[in-house]
């Protein structure tokens, strides 16, 4: 509503004296000033006919009019893709020198020094990780166990005791015993051999079998992996099990609460992450599961393609600097 | 030397010149904007409205209030664009901890709206707009309620008609949380499957059809694609039936024999046909296009708890820097903008990988 200076102030002065200054008439003709004429494709069908003579001139403005804003539509949009590419350059500059920068080195001790002065750390990590295309299948399983590996190791690092890696296709899943040997390679590559402790879980599947030592004193770090199908289709599953359920006289619909379906999702799938971290230029979930991002912070670096230490590091430094406010 | 500048600029954009060049300059620009593909559902994260009112002095209701003026305005460009649903988080049922006068002032500003929107309903059904409440009605208070329900009513009329005449949905969530709306669809799923199908009068048997379905298995053809089947291993119930001779008296009878066995009149829906469109159908926005864009402002980059169902596929999600009551057609600008440039580029694309696959499918004859 783009009212005029002198109407907003009517208005608002109305409103803060509970709506008794103005009078109905008054008030209905600011109303009326500000609202916008009904969507053309409505007028058309209204009074078609009345205005049957009148359109050849109609008609003309119409099509100049609309000229205009296809002629607006396209400069717009050539200064805005003009915008976006310089944007990502710049950016991609921006993240090259950071990523030089801020550089792990490989050592525990040079990760532990970024990570000292933050005043919290997540409890939780969690990232998506992305397929690049169908082609090419085999060095993408590669390239994505790799990643897999080294966030792991610098969550190790870092003393963040979970991480769940999100992965649409599943695929990480598949291939649990190769992402556990990849993790403790990377681990005796960065810590030498005291290095933690490390399980690999997944929903829907039997625990990998982890050689469990006992508790070493370098810490243990879980690492989860989920999928499409934890998410809508977890929830199916629920569902299903739980109509059974009242099917067979065991429940009754009154006692699903949001409690029982949240320690169900989250004993059963995952618990919610404190910090969500995407390596896409710009957030889009494509599937995560619904119900545990609720409060999570997702952290996704504008116009950042790459997958790198410094994206961590400036997701867990964005993560100490938000406030938690729970609706308050 | 900053204070005459901006004295002028307010000099110049008040004046009645000034508002209608600027009123001119939005029209030209959304008329533009919508020369390009149009998101049909935007959601709206309304954040920040108590920040604004602290750095402005005032007070925190008179922030919600020019919260409200933000509303309308977006509304406002969302309509001229052709948007069809806009879907808002008024109040999270979170939002009940706050200053009981906050809350207060919150429910009467909701209850003065809506109101009006009754009294102005005439003026409502020329834009075929119409007015949904989402969210868990029992915690509201009477009055309110009562005015809801009349503004519901009042303009429910307006989806019924064709929908080229439907042309705004406004959804406001009162008190809301998306948790709590996916706990309802699952509720009200089980509950759907606990009441028997009704018996069909059809000419087709379904003995038949299992015959033939059942036929065509044996021949080793897979009739329907099936749904991948995941038990969830750590909901522990025991498959046996004994347990139901130690239910109450006043329970609802084992019906398992009828469900499994012949497709009676009494028959239940077999929990295994519960797919995604199932649940789905109990969401709130069940009726509403998929959501393309969910905007929350502020600088807050949660979704606490909003549209957590609807945006977690390919929604563009998207959080800006600025409080809700400075949000105004120049930074919504920028994210439709940003969306149609995302939505040309994966157009190329696809259509560039179509080619590819063309390309290759004829170098194979």
């Amino acid at each position: 509503m783009p009212m005029s200076v002198k109407d907003t102030k009517a208005y608002r002065a109305d409103e803060q004296h509970g709506h008794h200054l103005l009078t109905e008439a008054q008030r209905q003709a600011i109303f009326k000033a500000s609202l916008p004429s009904p969507n053309d494709g409505q007028a058309a069908v209204n009074n078609k006919a009345g205005q049957a003579q009148r359109r050849s001139r109609l008609g003309v403005r119409r099509f100049l009019k609309n000229q205009i804003f296809v002629f607006v539509f396209a400069v717009m949009h050539g200064i805005f893709s003009l915008y976006i590419k310089s944007r990502q350059t710049w950016h991609g500059v921006a993240y090259q020198i950071s990523s030089i920068l801020y550089y792990h080195h490989a050592t525990p001790q040079y990760i532990r020094r970024d990570i000292m002065g933050l005043s919290k750390k997540p409890k939780h990590l969690s990232a998506i990780l992305k397929t690049e295309g169908k082609h090419r299948a085999k060095n993408d399983i590669d390239r994505l166990i790799e990643e897999t590996a080294e966030l792991a190791t610098w969550c190790a690092c870092a003393e963040i005791p979970m991480l769940s890696i999100y992965e649409k296709s599943g695929v990480l899943k598949k291939h649990m015993p190769r992402v556990y040997e990849a993790v403790i390679q990377k681990f005796t590559f960065y810590f030498g051999t005291e290095h933690p402790t490390l399980s690999v879980t997944s929903p829907h599947q039997d625990d990998f079998p982890t050689r469990m030592l006992e508790e070493s004193r370098h810490g243990h770090l879980q690492l989860h992996l989920i999928s499409y199908q934890d998410g809508r289709e977890s929830i199916v599953d629920l569902t299903r099990t739980l109509a059974d359920m009242s099917q067979r006289g065991k429940i009754s619909p009154r006692d699903i609460s949001q409690e029982l379906v949240d320690a169900e999702l989250s004993e059963g799938i995952f618990p919610e992450p404190d910090l969500l971290i995407l390596f896409t230029p710009y957030v889009e979930l494509s599937g995560y599961p619904p119900w545990q991002i609720r409060l999570t912070e997702i952290f996704c670096l504008q116009d950042n393609e790459t997958f790198g230490y410094q994206v961590f590091l400036k997701a867990l430094r964005n993560f100490a600097s938000a406030q938690m406010r729970r609706g308050k | 030397m900053a204070d005459t500048v901006s004295l002028l600029r307010r000099l110049i954009l008040e004046s009645p010149p000034g508002e209608w060049a600027v009123n001119q300059l939005r029209e030209l620009l959304i008329g533009a904007l919508k020369q390009g593909p149009i998101p049909q559902h935007v959601a709206f994260e309304m954040d920040g409205n108590r920040r604004y009112a602290r750095s402005r002095r005032m007070e925190t209701v008179e922030g919600h209030h020019r919260g409200f003026e933000a509303l309308a305005r977006i509304m406002e460009i969302c309509y001229k664009c052709g948007v069809k649903v806009v879907t808002v988080y008024a109040f999270s049922i979170e939002n009940f901890n706050r200053p009981k006068y906050e809350v207060e002032g919150l429910m009467q500003l909701a209850k003065v709206k809506l109101e009006q929107l009754t009294t102005y309903g005439d003026i409502l059904d020329r834009y075929g707009a119409c007015v949904r409440i989402l969210g868990q009605r029992e915690l509201i208070r009477e009055d309110v309620l009562e005015v809801m329900d009349k503004a519901v009513a009042r303009t429910k009329h307006n989806k019924k008609r064709l929908t080229v005449w439907l042309r705004a949905v406004l959804n406001i969530c009162f008190p809301y949380t998306s948790r709590a709306e996916m706990t309802t669809a699952i509720r009200s799923t089980v509950q759907e499957f606990l009441s028997p199908t009704p018996p069909k009068n059809t000419p087709f048997s379904p003995s038949r059809i299992r015959q033939k379905i059942l036929s065509n298995q044996l021949d080793g053809r897979e009739p329907l694609p099936t749904i991948p089947d995941e038990p969830l291993d750590d909901v522990e119930f025991d498959d046996n039936d004994s347990s139901s001779t130690t239910l109450p008296p006043d329970s609802p009878e084992p019906r398992l024999l009828t469900r499994s066995g012949s497709y009676g009149s009494t028959a239940l829906p077999n929990p295994d046909s519960i797919t995604v469109d199932t649940i789905e159908r109990h969401i709130y926005t069940a009726d509403d296009p998929p959501l393309d864009i969910f905007v929350r402002t502020s600088g807050v980059e949660r979704l606490s708890d909003f549209m957590l169902w609807q945006c977690h596929q390919d929604t563009h999600i998207f959080f800006r820097k600025c409080l809700w009551p400075d949000f105004d057609l120049k930074d919504f600008i920028w994210v439709l903008l940003e969306w149609q440039w995302r939505q040309k580029q994966s157009d190329r694309e696809n259509s560039s990988v179509k080619a590819r696959t063309n390309k290759a499918r004829s170098m194979m004859e």
